[in-house]
C-alpha cells in the first residue's frame, strides 16, 4: 500500500479534535442545581449505561471519520500482487508511428520492430484482457479501441504504414490512451509506450498518469542514428531571368566523407544533379534552373539514402510570391498602346523593380474562359461589358479564393452589373456622368493620388456593410471600394484605368496604386504544409477537371465542389495541380518533412523507473489500485452512523 | 413582617374571611359556628314566628314597632385554632427565579396567619425539615402575629433533608384537636408513606390543607443544553441532555403531583398546587373561594 500524496497524512493529527472536543465537553458542562434531581436519577439510571456506550461510539465514529477523510486526501492505493496469467487487465499501447520511427535498421523500419514487440506483449495477456492501441503520429489516432479479441488487436498492427511521414503527437496519444483506460471496467490498468523517444517526441512534456495506471516504456530506436536531410533551400535570381534561378541547398545532419549528390526533378524528371560539399554541420550544394522554365514547383532528392530516406526529399516552390493577374480588356484596340489594359500592363511590367512579381495574362473579353480564370490570383475586368455566362465562373472563382477588380468605363452597364453580379459586389454602380470641373482622388495610404484629375466616373452607391472605401473623390464619393466575398475579395473602381476619364495613368502614383491594389486583393495562402495537413483547393466542375499530382507521381482527381479540402498529403515533396491538364501554378504546394523528426538520437523514456516488463511481464508486481473510493464510502457510512447515534442519544 | 407579607397583599387580604367547613371546638368565641352554646351570642337574623318556636325568642321591641311576632335568631360562634406547617428543608430554599419556594410558601402562610388573626383565631406555627425546627404555640393578637411573621421570615437553618412523615407525625402532637392544619412543602420526601400522617391529622378532626409548592423549572425542565445537574440534599450529580429526557421527566413530575393530590384527597384533606410563578393572592383566593 502506498499514498499518492503522503504529506496529507499529517492531517491525521486532526483525530485529536473530536477527542479533545469530547473531553472539553465533559469538563465544561454547565452546572445547574435542581431539587427534583431524584426524578432525573430515575430516568437517567436506565439511560446512563447506554449513554456512556453511545458517547463512546460517537467518539470512535467521529475519530474514524476524520481518519477516513485524511486518508482520502492522501490518495492511498494498494499494489495488487498477482500474475498476469490469472488477472485480466486493460492494456493501452501508445505506438509511435512518426517519421523518425520510419528509420531503417537491419532491413526493417522501427515501426515494424515496434509492431512485432507489441504483438508479443499482447500474446502474453490473459484471456479476457482488453487492448487499446493509439498511434502517436500526428495527428494522434485511436487505432484499436478496447478490444477483447486479442487476435484482432494483433492483426491491427499489420495495417500501420511502416514508412510513416507524420510528425509526433505523443502527448495527445497518451491523453487518448488514458481516457480509454479510464473507460474500461477492468480495474487493473496499464499503459505501454513504444517509441524511439527522440527529441521530436517531446515525451517530457506529456502528462503521465500517476495513480491507478501503471506505466511502462519500451524504447525502439536505431543504434545507427546517422541521418541527414535537406535542411533549407535558398532561391537566388529570377526564374525568368537570363541567368536562370539558382538553388542554394543546405544539408543538415552529421557530415560524411561518402559522396553525396542532390538531384533536381522537374515534373517528375531528373534534370540536374550537383555534388554535396561537406561542411561542419552537414553539407551544401548548388543547382540552377535554366532560364525559360515555367515550373511553379520542383523537387530535390539527396542521394544516397541514409537510415531515414523520407526526409531526403524536399519540394521547392518557385515564384510563390508571384501574383498571377488576368487582365480582361473590355475595349480592345489593334494598337496595344490604346487598349484599355495598356496602362495596367505597363505598370505591372515595372513591378519587379519595386520587389514585386506579377505574372500577367491579357485577354479580350470575348476570349475569357474558365481555365484562364482558374490559373489567376486576380481577375481584372477593365471596362468590360458583362456577359451573363461569366457569372458562375466568376462566382466560383471568387468563392474559391480568387479576387476580382472591376474598373469603370464607357462600356460598363451599371444595371447589368447590378443585376448579374449583385451578390459579389461591394456596392452598386450608378449612371455614368462627366464632371464639368474635374475632381481629384484622395487616399490616406497614397496621398499622392490627389494629383490625379478625374473628369468622368461611374459613381458607386449603396456600399455593403463590410465594404471598405480605400480611396475617395474629392467630393467625398467612394472611388475604390473593396470587400470580402467568401474566400475571395472584390474591388470596384469608379473611373477608368486608362486615360479616357482621368489622367491618373500619367501620374507617378499610378504604378504603386495598381501594385498595392492587386497585391492587397491577391493575398497569399500558405503553400508549405506538414504531412497529412489539409490543403484547400478548387474543386472540379463539369467543364473543368482539377487533378493533383503527388511527389511519387500519383494523380488524384478532385471531386466536384467549389472548394476541396485535400488531405492526401502523406508524401513528402512537391505537389502539382493540373487544371484541365495544364499546370495551375498558383495552386502548387509542397509537403515538408516534420521538424525534429530527422534527429534519430534517442533521449530515452521520461525519467521514470518503469520498464515495459513492469507492465507486461508474466510475473508482474501488480498495479496500483486506488483505495479512495472505498474510503469515501466508509466516510459516508460513518457520517450516517454519527447522525444515527446522535438521534439515539437524544431519545 | 414587611419582608414576608407585602403591605399591598395584606390590604387586599383584609376583606377576606376564612371559614372552615367544619365547626370546631374553641376555647374562645369566634366567627366559626360551634355546636356548643356559649356566653357570646351574635345576632344572625329576624324571621316570622311560627308555632312551636320558643316564645322567649320573640323580639318584643320589633312587635311594638310592627305589630308582628318576630323571632330574633342568634348564632353561637367559637375561636379557630390554625396550625401552619412550613417545610424549611434545603430543597425549599431553591428557586429558578427571584423567589425561592421557601419565600413563596412563607408568603402564603403569613397571609393565612394574618387573616386568621384579624378574625380573632389562634394561630400556631411549626417549621420542619427532618424534625421540627421552630414551634410557636397557638395564640391570637398582634404581638403573636408579629412574632409569627418574624419566624416565617427567618426560620431556623435546615440541617437535613425533608422527612415529611416524621415531621407530620410530630405536628399531630402539637395541633391539638378539631382545628385547621395548613402544610406548605414541596413534598420531595419521595417515600411511599410520606403523606400517610395526613389521614391521621384528619382523623383528629382537623381540616388539612396541603400547599404543594413547586417552581416552574421543576415542573417543566426548561433547559436546552446538556448540563450537569446537582441536588440540594446530598443527591449525586447527574449529566443529562434535558432535550432528550424532557418528555419522560414531565411524565414523572405529573405522576408525582397526581400521586400527592390523590393521597391528600383520599385522606380527606385539600390539595393545592402552589406554583411560585403564580401570584400568592391567586392561590389564596382559590383556597378561600373553594373553602
Amino acid at each position: 500500500m502506498g499514498f499518492g500524496l503522503p504529506w496529507a497524512l499529517a492531517g491525521l493529527a486532526a483525530v485529536a479534535i473530536p477527542i479533545i472536543a469530547h473531553l472539553l465537553r465533559r469538563q465544561k458542562l454547565p452546572k445547574q442545581t435542581l431539587p427534583t434531581i431524584a426524578f432525573l436519577h430515575r430516568i437517567h439510571a436506565t439511560r446512563a449505561a447506554r449513554l456512556r456506550a453511545v458517547d463512546m461510539l460517537l467518539l470512535i465514529t467521529r475519530a474514524l471519520l476524520v481518519v477516513a477523510l485524511v486518508l482520502v486526501a492522501a490518495a492511498p492505493y494498494r499494489v495488487a500482487r498477482s500474475s498476469l496469467l490469472d488477472r485480466q487487465h486493460a492494456l493501452a499501447i501508445v505506438f509511435d508511428d512518426s517519421l523518425s520511427m520510419a528509420a531503417i535498421h537491419e532491413g526493417e523500419t522501427l515501426i515494424e520492430r515496434a509492431a512485432d514487440s507489441s504483438i508479443e506483449h499482447i500474446q502474453k495477456l490473459p484471456e479476457g484482457s482488453e487492448v487499446s492501441v493509439v498511434l502517436s503520429g500526428k495527428p494522434a489516432r485511436v487505432w484499436v479501441r478496447r478490444r477483447s479479441d486479442l487476435g484482432m488487436a494483433e492483426s491491427a498492427f499489420d495495417e500501420i504504414d511502416p514508412r510513416s511521414t507524420r510528425g509526433d503527437a505523443l502527448c495527445d496519444a497518451v491523453r487518448s490512451a488514458v481516457e480509454l483506460l479510464l473507460e474500461s471496467e477492468l480495474s487493473d490498468r496499464r499503459l505501454l509506450v513504444l517509441s524511439d523517444f527522440t527529441p521530436g517526441a517531446r515525451a517530457d512534456e506529456c502528462e503521465w498518469p500517476t495513480r491507478g495506471i501503471r506505466v511502462g516504456f519500451e524504447t525502439v530506436s536505431t543504434p545507427d542514428p546517422d541521418n541527414r536531410r535537406i535542411g533549407s533551400v535558398e532561391l537566388v535570381g529570377e526564374q525568368g531571368g537570363a541567368q536562370g534561378l539558382r538553388l542554394d541547398v543546405q544539408i543538415s545532419g552529421p557530415s560524411t566523407e561518402a559522396q553525396q549528390n542532390v538531384r533536381l526533378r522537374q515534373k517528375g524528371q531528373e534534370t540536374h544533379s550537383a555534388s554535396v560539399r561537406p561542411i561542419d554541420d552537414g553539407g551544401e550544394a548548388e543547382l540552377t534552373i535554366p532560364s525559360g522554365s515555367t515550373d511553379a514547383v520542383v523537387e530535390l532528392q539527396l542521394d544516397p539514402d541514409d537510415v531515414l530516406p523520407a526526409d531526403n526529399v524536399r519540394g521547392v516552390l518557385l515564384g510563390s510570391d508571384t501574383v498571377h493577374v488576368l487582365l480582361v480588356d473590355g475595349d480592345p484596340h489593334p494598337d496595344p498602346r490604346k487598349r484599355e489594359t495598356a496602362f495596367l500592363s505597363h505598370a505591372l511590367s515595372v513591378a519587379p523593380r519595386v520587389g514585386r512579381s506579377f505574372a500577367v495574362e491579357t485577354l479580350d473579353a470575348q476570349d475569357l474562359s474558365e481555365s484562364a480564370i482558374i490559373r489567376s490570383d486576380v481577375l481584372v475586368l477593365a471596362n468590360a461589358t458583362l456577359d451573363e455566362q461569366w457569372l458562375p465562373l466568376i462566382q466560383r472563382f471568387v468563392g474559391g479564393g480568387g479576387s476580382l477588380w472591376i474598373t469603370a468605363g464607357d462600356r460598363i452597364n451599371p444595371r447589368a452589373y447590378g443585376s448579374v453580379l449583385r451578390e459579389l459586389l461591394p456596392g452598386r454602380y450608378t449612371a455614368t456622368r462627366m464632371e464639368e470641373r474635374p475632381v481629384s482622388l484622395q487616399s490616406k495610404a497614397l496621398p499622392e493620388l490627389d494629383q490625379a484629375k478625374v473628369r468622368g466616373r461611374t459613381p458607386i452607391a449603396e456600399a455593403s456593410l463590410d465594404a471598405i472605401v480605400t480611396a475617395r473623390f474629392s467630393d467625398g464619393a467612394p472611388a475604390l471600394v473593396e470587400h470580402r466575398y467568401r474566400s475571395g475579395r472584390v474591388a470596384m473602381f469608379a473611373t477608368t484605368v486608362d486615360d479616357a476619364w482621368t489622367d491618373l495613368p500619367y501620374q507617378p502614383v499610378f504604378v504603386p496604386f495598381v501594385i498595392d491594389t492587386l497585391t492587397r486583393l491577391a493575398g497569399r495562402t500558405e503553400h508549405s504544409v506538414e504531412p497529412y495537413a489539409p490543403v484547400s483547393l478548387p474543386g472540379s466542375t463539369a467543364s473543368q477537371r482539377i487533378q493533383v499530382v503527388t511527389p511519387t507521381g500519383r494523380t488524384v482527381d478532385l471531386a466536384e465542389a467549389d472548394r476541396v479540402s485535400f488531405r492526401d498529403t502523406g508524401e513528402i515533396g512537391a505537389y502539382r495541380v493540373l487544371v484541365n491538364g495544364v499546370h495551375g501554378a498558383r495552386f502548387a504546394f509542397v509537403v515538408d518533412a516534420p521538424e525534429g523528426e530527422s534527429d534519430l538520437v534517442t533521449n530515452g523514456p521520461p525519467e521514470r523507473e518503469a520498464s515495459a516488463e513492469a507492465v507486461v511481464s508474466e510475473t508482474s508486481e501488480g498495479v496500483e489500485q486506488p483505495l479512495a473510493p472505498w474510503l469515501l464510502l466508509l466516510a459516508m457510512a460513518l457520517v450516517f452512523a454519527e447522525l444515527w447515534l446522535r438521534q439515539i442519544r437524544r431519545r | 413582617m414587611t419582608h414576608v407579607l407585602e403591605p399591598e397583599l395584606a390590604v387586599r387580604l383584609a376583606g377576606l374571611t376564612l371559614r372552615s367547613k367544619r365547626t370546631v371546638d374553641g376555647l374562645l368565641a369566634g366567627m366559626h359556628s360551634s355546636p356548643h352554646r356559649g356566653a357570646s351570642a351574635i345576632f344572625k337574623e329576624h324571621r316570622a314566628y311560627r308555632p312551636g318556636d320558643d316564645p322567649r325568642l320573640i323580639d318584643w321591641r320589633a312587635y311594638a314597632r310592627s305589630d308582628r311576632y318576630t323571632i330574633k335568631h342568634f348564632e353561637h360562634e367559637t375561636q379557630l385554632r390554625g396550625t401552619l406547617a412550613l417545610d424549611i428543608s434545603p430543597s425549599m430554599h431553591w428557586g429558578s427565579g427571584d423567589v425561592s419556594k421557601l419565600d413563596h410558601a412563607a408568603t402564603l402562610l403569613a397571609a393565612l396567619a394574618y387573616v386568621l388573626t384579624r378574625q380573632g383565631d389562634a394561630v400556631s406555627l411549626i417549621t420542619f425539615d427532618e424534625v421540627i425546627r421552630d414551634r410557636l404555640p397557638a395564640r391570637s393578637g398582634p404581638a403573636h402575629l408579629d412574632y409569627l411573621m418574624r419566624t416565617l421570615a427567618e426560620p431556623s437553618q435546615p440541617t437535613g433533608s425533608t422527612a415529611l412523615h416524621a415531621a407530620l407525625d410530630k405536628l399531630i402532637e402539637h395541633a391539638g384537636r378539631m382545628g385547621l392544619v395548613v402544610i406548605a412543602s414541596d413534598l420531595l420526601d419521595l417515600g411511599d408513606d410520606a403523606l400517610d400522617p395526613v389521614a391521621r391529622i384528619q382523623a383528629r378532626g382537623h381540616q388539612t390543607i396541603v400547599l404543594h409548592v413547586m417552581d416552574p423549572a421543576e415542573l417543566e425542565l426548561p433547559y436546552e443544553q446538556p448540563m450537569r445537574f446537582e441536588g440540594l440534599e446530598g443527591e449525586a450529580p447527574v449529566e443529562v441532555d434535558p432535550k432528550g429526557i424532557r418528555r419522560r421527566y414531565r411524565e414523572q413530575i405529573d405522576g408525582f403531583i397526581a400521586s400527592c393530590q390523590r393521597r391528600v384527597v383520599a385522606a380527606g384533606g385539600r390539595y393545592l398546587l402552589a406554583r411560585t410563578d403564580t401570584p400568592p393572592e391567586h392561590t389564596l383566593l382559590q383556597l378561600l373561594r373553594d373553602g
